[in-house]
């Protein structure tokens, strides 16, 4: 047993000083504390929830915070219908524009009390009612490995059916739409993508039907599709990495946040075919049924605040909804980011009324090209 | 406790202990009856049209292909390298003993995703499985070749996922058959050695070797095929273009049970779940009905004779057991060198450095994850929690089917011992669907009360409890409760004197076991934590570990948290261990 012990205070003593460090941090409350319960949040891990961020809101305002975690938007909207009858958040966060007519429709949401007025007017087009704040944004669209796509081995494609050719076969990895939200997005895109295509014959679903016969990997979430399979992106450090595709669906500015993170320097660019892009806001709501109405509303506009939302693009890879929202430049995060001319158009009320039924061809069109 | 002077109207059974029996029975079976019909109610279709309709998904096909033969490969290989292992461990006296059990018993305590990362990192280039020139991962070389070859799709990652269902059950063998190797009295193969029929080693292992073993090894064969079956995080990783029927309903779960909600996935979910709970329960019962056989036959013998006869393991064996043992510790290895190294890159150059950052943020934590210690505090408030519960209800339950046996019910023990393995059976999926559903119908509030994870961790480890102390009770001779019952003693010391005494080391055991089960456990928790806020060790690994990694840091982060669970529970077991060489040395 002795040495069992040895071993744990040899890997935990480094972390002692740490420790001070973490206290000396804490801040006194400017207010009493509220007595009404913590707030709180469902969410996925938002790396913009900062130790800082949620720190100052609690300082200032009172608000013990409890965050309630789920793996991404879609996880979001299930907990919410799961507890529907109990709920067991009061203001969730995350929910972005495939899936919010959905919580919107179930009546998973409450009115808000929330100041958008310094919010950019485009964002507020996709959806500007009383259920839901935007918080962030970003365009989703197809990233490629430049060293792949290198005009020899591979060309870059000039429509989405490029990607159904034999030297595309097995090279390309999309997260699924079943369970990931950017996933989702994607496939929303190629709705109206080919909707918009002078080919009147075929749909989407035809391509995504040979997208799986032209050997289309697809996983559960954006992380296996850009860490294990995306040639070129940060997975190419990350143990168990494959390498084998070409192309994967991410963000437009995923490639600067490659960059950003090592020494501006990036083999990842986007494809920005027009419409084939699908522009994403993320949402903030109040839950129906619960009771911290007040201490959600806050937050959301503590969300929405200069200091928190300017600072998206670092702490969140997402940019702000504030009106002039920009890139940093630091370390070619700007200049490797991407803004498509022309993304998918879809209303959010349309999102939600038919993304059941795309989401049922979608599974069929897989179905049929493995059967 | 002592039942002796209670009425017992039903079957020998005092009325409390049949309480018991319901309620542990309950707690299986609820669940997954409440996950049933809420999918029922939701498709509108009963369970057996769902298999027919899920029989036509070519998912669904495939996945079920894929899990019989993995299962079936991963349980030859874990026999054929884990019978060797437990016969030299039962046959011969080894050094630090205790250790060896531990940290053979490690891996099938290690929550799925910690051995994921440590097997990702020996197969990745840097990796001693890459530098040996086997490229499992990205199937370059001789797997390359045989890919080409064979045509067979992805051969690197069947084979990657068959060690790593080796190394996780290879301790079930070990568990199963070196206490019968150990136990066997040595004149019994001196008296064969005389017969014409034990002039030979075949003949030995035909004799002697396999009636003995036989059964322990078709138990642990059972276990390691039904937990090969039901892998899902390291199908998920190692072998990321196939799905087992389990992780196929881990990908469609969260969607599954919502009212006019994606309804094909409930349908789909409810399909597959019907098939595979049939399929489990088949396979328990199975293994249950070869276990009470192995429980008769242990019975039989005396500890320890074999390695004082036998003395030190020759050098062949010794290099064999012991070689083995620092394969198996390779993953783990792995996991703690990946805590303290972080990726460096310059441009498209990539390199590492060692670095403390990791710890110093798992130590720290931030607000999306708690601290390191606190992580570690709820982990081990589940776990104490979870042994004070389980360790009455699988002593009580025990109890009673060791009662039922010895007063000749042996078809209803046989019965209700599979009722209570239930839980064994079910999917996480259902698991947590049951649990939210149930808790939803009729106390909501449930969900603030702060110590529900201990719930699916009682589920899960009664039966391993219930396992372990029914044959110790077996074992007790019912001449000690006569001769305790002539004293006049009070209840309590007539029930330790003439049983409590003798299951001390078991219920040690098993409770150290509980601890252990409930620090790694990560499935039911995880489905349970999704409508919670409450963050075990397990659930942090899985939370740090998922994050997007642009950020160098979070792998050593995650695998900082990761090291810290490896050596709580390495502790635990070791405690295990310490109670099974009291055992020993007490002759209980």
């Amino acid at each position: 047993m002795r040495p069992l012990f040895l071993v744990a205070l040899v890997l935990f003593a480094p972390m002692s000083g740490c420790l001070l460090e973490a206290e000396d941090s804490d801040c006194l409350p400017s207010q009493e504390k509220n007595t009404e319960g913590p707030l709180r949040i469902l969410t996925y891990d938002i790396a913009a929830f900062s130790d800082e961020m949620l720190g100052e809101f609690s300082c200032n305002t009172g608000y013990d915070i409890e965050l309630i975690l789920a793996d991404d938007a879609g996880g979001i909207l299930e907990l919410l219908l799961q507890t529907q009858q109990a709920p067991q958040a009061d203001v969730a966060i995350g929910l972005d524009n495939t899936y919010l007519q959905s919580a919107i429709d179930f009546g998973l949401l409450a009115e808000h009390d929330v100041n958008t007025t310094h919010v950019e007017p485009s964002v507020l087009e996709r959806y500007s009612g009383p259920f839901a704040v935007p918080f962030d944004q970003g365009d989703v669209c197809l990233n490629y490995d430049e060293r792949e796509v290198d005009g020899e081995n591979l060309t870059v494609p000039t429509s989405l059916w490029n990607l159904t050719e034999p030297a595309w076969n097995g090279k390309t990895v999309f997260p699924s739409p079943l369970t990931s939200s950017p996933g989702r997005a994607f496939m929303a895109a190629t709705v109206s993508y080919f909707e918009n295509d002078d080919d009147e014959t075929t749909d989407a679903f035809d391509w995504w039907q040979a997208m799986f016969e032209n050997g289309a990997t697809v996983t559960t979430g954006w992380t296996e599709a850009y860490e294990i399979h995306y040639s070129g992106g940060y997975g190419a450090w990350v143990d168990g990495h494959l390498g084998d595709a070409a192309m994967t669906v991410s963000y437009c500015h995923s490639p600067g946040v490659e960059a950003y993170y090592s020494g501006n320097w990036t083999a990842s660019t986007s494809l920005l075919l027009p419409g084939a892009s699908f522009h994403q806001i993320e949402y903030g709501g109040l839950v129906n049924g619960s009771g911290n109405t007040e201490a959600a509303n806050a937050f959301l506009t503590y969300l929405l605040s200069e200091e928190v939302n300017r600072n998206m693009p670092v702490n969140n890879l997402m940019q702000s909804v504030l009106v002039n929202a920009t890139w940093p430049e630091v370390d070619g995060y700007r200049y490797h980011t991407d803004v498509p001319a022309l993304n998918a158009d879809l209303s959010t009320e349309r999102i939600g009324e038919e993304m059941e039924a795309w989401l049922l061809a979608w599974t069929n069109a897989k179905n049929e090209a493995e059967a | 406790m002592n039942f002796a002077d209670s009425r017992r109207p039903l079957l020998g059974i005092h009325p409390l202990q049949w309480l018991v029996l319901a309620f542990v029975i309950a707690l299986g079976i609820v669940p997954l009856s409440l996950a049933f019909t809420r999918l029922w109610a939701v498709t509108g279709i009963t369970p057996w049209e769902a298999v027919t309709q899920v029989y036509e998904l070519p998912a669904a096909k495939d996945a079920l292909t894929f899990a019989v033969l993995e299962a079936t490969v991963s349980t030859a290989f874990t026999v054929a390298i884990g019978l060797p292992l437990a016969w030299a461990f039962g046959r011969y006296s080894w050094r630090r003993m205790r250790l060896k059990r531990s940290l053979l018993f490690l891996p099938f305590v290690t929550p799925p995703i910690v051995a994921a990362a440590g097997f990702l990192a020996l197969l990745s280039p840097g990796g001693i499985v890459y530098a040996l020139g086997i490229d499992l991962r990205g199937e370059t070389g001789i797997i390359g070749w045989m890919a080409s070859v064979t045509g067979w799709e992805h051969p690197g990652h069947f084979i990657a996922l068959i060690a790593a269902h080796v190394w996780f059950n290879l301790s079930l063998v070990v568990r199963f058959v070196e206490p019968v190797v150990a136990q066997l009295d040595p004149q019994w193969e001196e008296q064969l050695r005389l017969l014409p029929a034990g002039q030979t080693r075949l003949g030995r292992i035909q004799h002697l070797w396999m009636p003995i073993l036989g059964p322990a090894t078709t138990v642990a064969a059972a276990y390691t095929f039904f937990f090969s079956f039901t892998s899902f995080a390291m199908v998920k990783w190692l072998a990321p273009a196939s799905n087992t029927l389990e992780s196929l309903l881990g990908e469609m779960g969260g969607t599954a049970g919502i009212e006019g909600y994606r309804v094909d996935t409930s349908l789909a979910v409810l399909g597959i779940a019907t098939f595979q709970t049939v399929m489990m329960l088949l396979m328990l019962a199975l293994a249950g009905r070869f276990e009470r056989k192995h429980s008769q036959v242990l019975s039989l013998h005396h500890e320890t004779a074999n390695r004082k006869k036998h003395g030190a393991a020759p050098t062949a064996w010794a290099w064999f057991a012991n070689g083995l043992l620092v394969l198996l510790l390779a993953p783990l290895v792995s996991v703690v060198v990946a805590s303290f190294r972080v990726r460096s890159t310059n441009g498209a150059l990539a390199g590492s450095e060692w670095t403390l950052e990791g710890w110093k943020r798992a130590w720290s934590g931030d607000f999306s994850t708690v601290p390191v210690y606190d992580a570690l505090a709820n982990s081990l408030t589940y776990a104490a929690l979870t042994l004070v519960v389980a360790l009455p209800l699988g002593y009580a339950v025990a109890s009673s089917l060791v009662r039922l046996r010895q007063g000749g019910h042996r078809r209803v023990a046989g019965m209700l011992d599979s009722l209570c393995m239930l839980p064994l059976s079910m999917s996480a999926v259902m698991v947590g669907l049951g649990m939210v559903a149930g808790i939803l119908r009729w106390y909501p509030d449930l969900f603030s009360f702060p110590y529900l994870p201990v719930v699916p961790h009682v589920m899960l480890v009664l039966p391993f409890v219930i396992r372990l102390l029914t044959p110790a009770m077996e074992r007790i001779e019912p001449k000690f409760a006569e001769q305790a019952s002539l004293l006049s003693l009070s209840p309590f010391a007539f029930w330790w004197h003439s049983r409590g005494s003798f299951l001390v080391v078991p219920a040690t055991m098993a409770g150290s076991l509980c601890l252990a089960f409930s620090l790694g456990e990560f499935g039911a928790t995880y489905l349970v934590v999704r409508v919670g806020s409450w963050d075990s060790l397990s659930i942090m690994v899985d939370q740090v570990g998922s994050r997007p990694k642009f950020d160098p840091f979070v792998l050593p982060t995650a695998m900082a948290l990761a090291t810290v669970l490896m050596v709580v529970t390495l502790m635990v077991l070791t405690v295990n261990e310490r109670a099974r060489a009291w055992r020993v040395r007490h002759e209980v």
